[in-house]
């Protein structure tokens, strides 16, 4: 399996999601064991994030409410970036505007000096864009096509699944020129506190609970032209292997890491194994 | 670091709380600081669980862990021979300053405020221990921390206990207000959120360091998941604490 991609060549098809290793900078042996990193979402304004409690734990998963805690697009710019491009993987960074000109202000900021663009238009824990832009055809189209004219570089659509079908949205966003689809982010997902009778948490559930919805996911877009990189409750070499069979062309690792920081190097071992 | 420990020994205090003791040569262990356990090579329960360091002493690991939910439920069904994963030392914890201190340990609380206790034993620095639980049976390490504070007040919600300084029936909070604080230079408290308000709330003339505790993600300071508003703005629990100055932290936010 060659492992070259929108034009570019990967170390590996096995790649560390959003969210949930940062911005690759600690644990460096991970970061350059992996095909690219997926930075966390980048805002245009920093953000301090939600209020607690942003975890909870639900059977084989979790939900989490961080709600695009990050420095902003400039503080990435000067103090991140020329340190994780230090590093040996592709960098694509994952884009969260509120607005439609944000998303197109942040890839401005950012110019040429990444791998590519993940526009993030599925996170369902901020009020403004997120995953409110992922579920509109039209918002989602306009989207693309306005950022696509800002940049060459590779354009990835991080899409939702909820409340809306991830094949008509992924459609109109190839059509207006993005490269990929990563898909899926977290599910819609809630918990009471029985006590209090209100409820703990609303946020995104990921882990292996939503592995089996995310293959359909996948599945369902899989002949749509552009390579999609799989995402949802991957934990080893076999579940990646099952999104290979979905359709995908990469897989991107999250909420494992939490539990088990060095998955990513266990999963690129058992996915040789298994693929030969 | 992630390491497979053997559990070497396996304590019951009570009912539900347990220690676990570990073979763990050449960490730098501070108090505060915690190890992340995976529960199931499974994967439900999904997360680690975070559990304080109580006590290091020569290459011996003592974690002690009280049965809460479903995770800690788990742990405590291993037994000696058994191999966990650990993942740590981690978060920042503290050094213990050379100042004479005032302990404030409420329920499980006192497990990382044991091990800050022997490090004040260890370099003679003066210190009080103030320990409250629920009930008698809740009382953990009794003897072990009056072997080695300078004094030791032990207070429960339901019983009188017999101690030092006579008959207590009460909560940490309530003995904190009835001590001579000018005795001491610094407070260091572990407890539940609600032990950890009112402390806040009496406003003690002596700065309080608060081990925080909460349900984390990875631990290790990449998900942001253990926000704490602190100081106004949002610091990790895990990579930037566990241990903050009480009056800086907004339990509100």
């Amino acid at each position: 399996m060659k492992n070259k991609l929108f034009g570019l060549a990967f170390k590996n098809r096995v790649f560390l999601a959003s969210g949930v290793f940062g911005f690759g900078l600690k644990y460096k042996r991970i970061t350059n064991s992996v095909g690219a990193i997926f930075t966390k979402g980048i805002t245009f304004e920093s953000r301090k994030g939600n209020p607690p409690p942003r975890i909870f734990e639900t059977p084989c998963g979790l939900i989490n409410w961080v709600g695009l805690e990050n420095p902003g697009v400039d503080n990435f710019c000067i103090k991140i970036l020329p340190k994780l491009k230090q590093l040996k993987p592709r960098i694509f960074v994952n884009i969260a505007g509120s607005t439609i000109e944000e998303y197109i202000k942040i890839v401005e900021r950012i110019g040429n000096g990444v791998d590519g663009f993940e526009i993030n238009i599925s996170c369902p824990n901020v009020k403004e864009g997120g995953v409110a832009f992922g579920q509109n055809t039209k918002i989602a189209a306009r989207l693309v096509s306005l950022v696509r004219k800002k940049t060459s570089l590779p354009l990835i659509v991080k899409l939702t699944p909820n409340f809306c079908d991830p094949l008509v949205i992924a459609k109109a966003c190839v059509e207006a020129g993005a490269d990929g689809i990563s898909l899926i982010n977290t599910l819609y997902a809630m918990a009471f506190d029985i006590k209090k009778k209100r409820p703990l948490i609303t946020g995104g559930l990921s882990g292996p609970a939503i592995k089996p919805f995310a293959l359909y996911c996948v599945n369902r877009v899989r002949d749509i032209g552009v390579p999609i990189i799989g995402i949802g409750g991957i934990c080893s070499g076999q579940d990646a292997y099952e999104f290979f069979l979905a359709g995908a062309s990469a897989v991107a690792i999250g909420s494992v890491i939490l539990r088990e920081p060095y998955a990513p190097l266990r999963i690129i071992k058992e996915l040789k194994q298994l693929m030969g | 670091m992630i390491r497979s420990l053997k559990i070497q020994r396996k304590k019951w205090f009570n009912k539900e709380t347990f220690a676990l003791e570990f073979h763990l040569p050449g960490i730098n262990a501070r108090p505060g600081q915690f190890f992340q356990i995976q529960v199931s090579d499974h994967l439900e329960p999904f997360l680690n669980r975070p559990i304080s360091i109580a006590s290091y002493n020569n290459n011996k690991l003592f974690l002690i862990i009280k049965i809460v939910g479903k995770g800690t439920k788990v742990l405590s069904t291993k037994e000696a021979g058994d191999y966990l994963t650990l993942l740590g030392p981690l978060g920042k914890g503290i050094k213990a300053k050379r100042r004479t201190s005032l302990l404030l340990a409420g329920g499980i609380g006192v497990a990382p405020l044991y091990f800050l206790a022997q490090q004040f034993y260890k370099n003679r620095i003066n210190f009080t221990f103030l320990y409250g639980t629920k009930t008698q049976e809740d009382m953990i390490l009794k003897w072990d921390i009056m072997r080695i504070a300078n004094e030791s007040i032990f207070i429960t919600e339901t019983t009188s206990v017999k101690t030092t300084s006579g008959n207590k029936k009460g909560t940490v909070v309530s003995s904190a207000k009835e001590l001579n604080l000018r005795d001491y230079e610094l407070a260091y408290a572990c407890g539940p959120k609600g032990m950890l308000i009112e402390l806040q709330k009496l406003n003690l003339p002596i700065p309080i360091y608060a081990f925080c505790e909460d349900f984390l993600g990875c631990g290790y300071g990449l998900c942001l998941g253990c926000a704490i508003m602190y100081n106004g703005e949002y610091k990790r629990i895990c990579e930037d604490g566990p241990v903050f100055e009480l009056k800086g932290i907004d339990f509100e936010e």
